[in-house]
């Protein structure tokens, strides 16, 4: 698969105090929707700034689409949402998606038409001779996502995207991810609504205190923690969970003494039928029975835990935490 | 189209719509018509001076000067360094003050910067947005001033429209510095107090080196004539002196007691004001080595500083000749064509004009420019490496 983000070692300092990113490795495909999740300053913003060289980096290798991290050129395929974008405010949303589009180099015939294409896509239309001052915060966003889009892009880079968004705009902005990924482009999204990346995302990583803890797909992240799930009226024994086993040939089953829960380890339905069986043979009524993963939320939550130092929000103060 | 050129179009329209929101643009540029106007509601005729229609008969009439000189001075005297230099200039700055502080503010230069364009040429186009908007004010005022000249006076002066480019040097300097403190602070109205607070120094040190040179002039005129005065009075003392010696007297000290025949201080004796001569030479000697050190320590630091009042001058230097001006320039001095043209006054005054006639324009604009460099190459270098 042809690699649209590929760096190793990103590393950032800030002021010989702050370390904000520490060796990060990242690789993102083409035509991938991407999340990255972390918690605050967990150093989301700050890698993304480092690509589109808002941020220079202390170390760092790699390419953006093919293209030395740092070279301009490599711009002019991407569009990018910042966090808080503070956008003209004395221009229209016409004239801001125009002069996005003109420092990308977007011919003006291919500007004034892919203006009013975006405006359409992002339901602004008919606000496109409004000044952006009188705007609320999800219009505002809109623009935003619509101005990242100006130049046709290859990757397109959105941090938090659905930021001070309602539940109809957040709707909008994953049918406009949706369709993006339908279009072959890269999304590249930064978000702390895990939820919403569970719906879109192909591949997710996880940032802690500048550092990759996790990457891939949600599946491979929950490989180990999937499976599916037996739930009986009555406590389960443990003769009937050797049965179990012994029928199951191979697949993990774990059970708690004196619980009615047995989790087997198995995403094929067909090879959990032995063990439906053998319950059943042995007078067990089933209560319930179905494929359950742990969510990204609870991914994210156990990722974060895993760090040293817990949950605690913020970069890392250099020398006080060891190196990855 | 290119698409340098394209990015640097859409940085113009925007800092003009910018500007337009602000207002202050068009309020500025209503001010410049309205000083036009003034201007041309002055002028002079064969009885006297005249606002609009009203004339008032004296002595500023057309014998005094033309009415091609009369326009030409009022542009001098009170368009350039009136107008354009401090109130033109000064909202020129509060309109341009914010440019930088506002293109790195939080969430406005993360999306400029991820765009294909270079930091240097981003920064120093923002910067030729500034002078940009300001040359147009002064484009019209310029203009408005030629048409005034051209309609009032009958001449065809070119030579006005020298005043864009002069004032806009002048205007570049302060607008440099004004850019740095508003990069590092990111706060327009420290930009822009500190930008006036550096203009008043400026200032002040060019009239401290004019106090000190005028000074340091003034006690070489006084060295100068010094020798001529003392042997005036020691041949007055001589000459007395002989007189009593034919007459048999003896020549009475200071306390009353007649001194010896040729004694040292004899002159001095006869002649007390040969004395005070002598210690005026001491004093005009001691003058003049103080101002000098004075003067030549402020012109040390005025050598790196921008030359602002000197800038503005170039404008009169080659917009009027003093043929033109005649006795006017004498008269505005308190100097008339009475007064002895050996005076001390009008001495220093041509001293000092001549130490000032010295500084080429190579000079004034190449160390001002030069200035003009560091503070903008310093703010480059800090906006290149400063992360957003």
């Amino acid at each position: 698969m042809e690699t649209v983000i590929d760096v190793s070692g990103v590393d950032k300092m800030f002021k010989r105090k702050v370390h904000a990113l520490r060796g990060v490795d990242l690789q993102v495909g083409a035509g991938e929707v991407f999340g990255l999740l972390g918690p605050n300053g967990a150093g989301k913003s700050t890698l993304v700034k480092v690509l589109l060289t808002v941020i220079k980096p202390t170390k760092c290798d790699g390419t953006l689409l093919g293209h030395r991290i740092g070279n301009k050129s490599a711009l002019r395929e991407v569009g990018y949402l910042p966090e808080h974008h503070n956008f003209p405010k004395y221009l229209t949303s016409r004239q801001v998606l125009r002069y996005f589009g003109a420092m990308c180099g977007v011919e003006r015939k291919e500007r004034n038409r892919r203006a009013e294409e975006l405006l359409e896509v992002v339901n602004m239309s008919n606000w496109a001779t409004h000044k952006l001052g009188t705007y609320s915060k999800g219009m505002r966003q809109r623009i935003g996502i619509a101005q990242a889009l100006m130049n046709n892009p290859k990757l397109v880079i959105l941090d938090e995207p659905t930021d001070g968004v309602d539940p109809i705009g957040r709707r909008d902005i994953r049918e406009i991810l949706t369709r993006l990924k339908d279009e072959g482009r890269t999304v590249f999204l930064n978000s702390h609504l895990l939820s919403e990346l569970e719906m879109v995302c192909d591949r997710v990583a996880i940032m802690v205190h500048g550092l990759m803890r996790q990457q891939g797909t949600i599946e491979e992240l929950t490989k180990g923690q999937s499976g599916f799930v037996l739930k009986s009226h009555t406590p389960i024994e443990q003769v009937m969970i050797d049965s179990v086993t012994q029928a199951m040939k191979g697949v993990e089953c774990s059970w708690e003494t004196g619980s009615n829960t047995i989790r087997l380890s198995t995403s094929n339905t067909d090879s959990v039928q032995p063990a439906i069986d053998t319950l059943r043979s042995k007078g067990v009524v089933l209560d319930s029975f179905g494929f359950q993963r742990p969510s990204l939320e609870e991914l994210f939550i156990q990722a974060v835990n895993e760090d040293e130092g817990g949950a605690t929000p913020g970069a890392t103060k250099s020398g006080k935490r060891g190196q990855a | 189209m290119n698409i340098k050129v394209m990015q640097t179009k859409a940085i113009f329209i925007d800092a003009y719509r910018e500007l337009n929101a602000k207002k202050l643009f068009w309020l500025t540029m209503g001010l410049n018509l309205l000083a036009v106007l003034i201007y041309a509601s002055l002028g002079i005729n064969e009885r006297g001076f005249s606002v609009l229609f009203w004339t008032f008969d004296g002595e500023f009439n057309t014998n005094l000067m033309t009415k091609t000189t009369f326009y030409k001075l009022e542009f001098l005297l009170w368009g350039v360094p009136i107008w354009l230099s401090w109130c033109a200039t000064i909202l020129a700055l509060i309109s341009t003050a914010g440019i930088i502080p506002d293109l790195v503010s939080g969430g406005t230069i993360e999306p400029v910067l991820s765009k294909p364009i270079g930091r240097i040429r981003l920064f120093l186009t923002k910067y030729l947005t500034g002078l940009f908007f300001v040359g147009a004010q002064i484009l019209v005022f310029s203009i408005g001033c030629f048409l005034v000249l051209r309609i009032r006076a009958g001449v065809t002066e070119f030579g006005l429209f020298l005043a864009i480019p002069i004032v806009l040097a002048f205007f570049s300097y302060l607008f440099a510095v004004c850019s740095l403190v508003g990069l590092v602070t990111k706060s327009t109205i420290t930009a822009l107090l500190l930008t006036i607070l550096f203009w008043v120094f400026v200032f002040i040190l060019n009239v401290g080196e004019n106090v000190m040179l005028t000074n340091r002039e003034t006690a070489a005129v006084r060295l100068i004539d010094a020798p001529g005065k003392i042997e005036s009075q020691e041949r007055f003392a001589t000459k007395r002196i002989e007189q009593l010696r034919e007459e048999g007297k003896a020549i009475p000290g200071q306390d009353g007691v007649p001194l010896p025949d040729g004694a040292a201080d004899s002159l001095e004796a006869i002649n007390p004001t040969l004395q005070l001569a002598r210690s005026k030479m001491v004093d005009a000697e001691r003058a003049f080595e103080t101002w000098s050190t004075w003067e030549s320590r402020v012109y040390a630091i005025k050598l790196i500083m921008p030359k602002t009042s000197e800038t503005l001058s170039l404008l009169s230097r080659n917009l009027i000749n003093e043929d033109e001006l005649g006795g006017l320039l004498d008269m505005m001095n308190g100097i008339n064509e009475e007064n002895d043209p050996n005076a001390p006054d009008r001495r220093v005054a041509e001293r000092v004009q001549e130490v000032m006639d010295k500084r080429s324009i190579g000079w004034i604009l190449g160390t001002s420019f030069g200035f003009e460099f560091v503070v903008l190459g310093l703010a480059t270098l800090i906006f290149v490496r400063r992360d957003f």
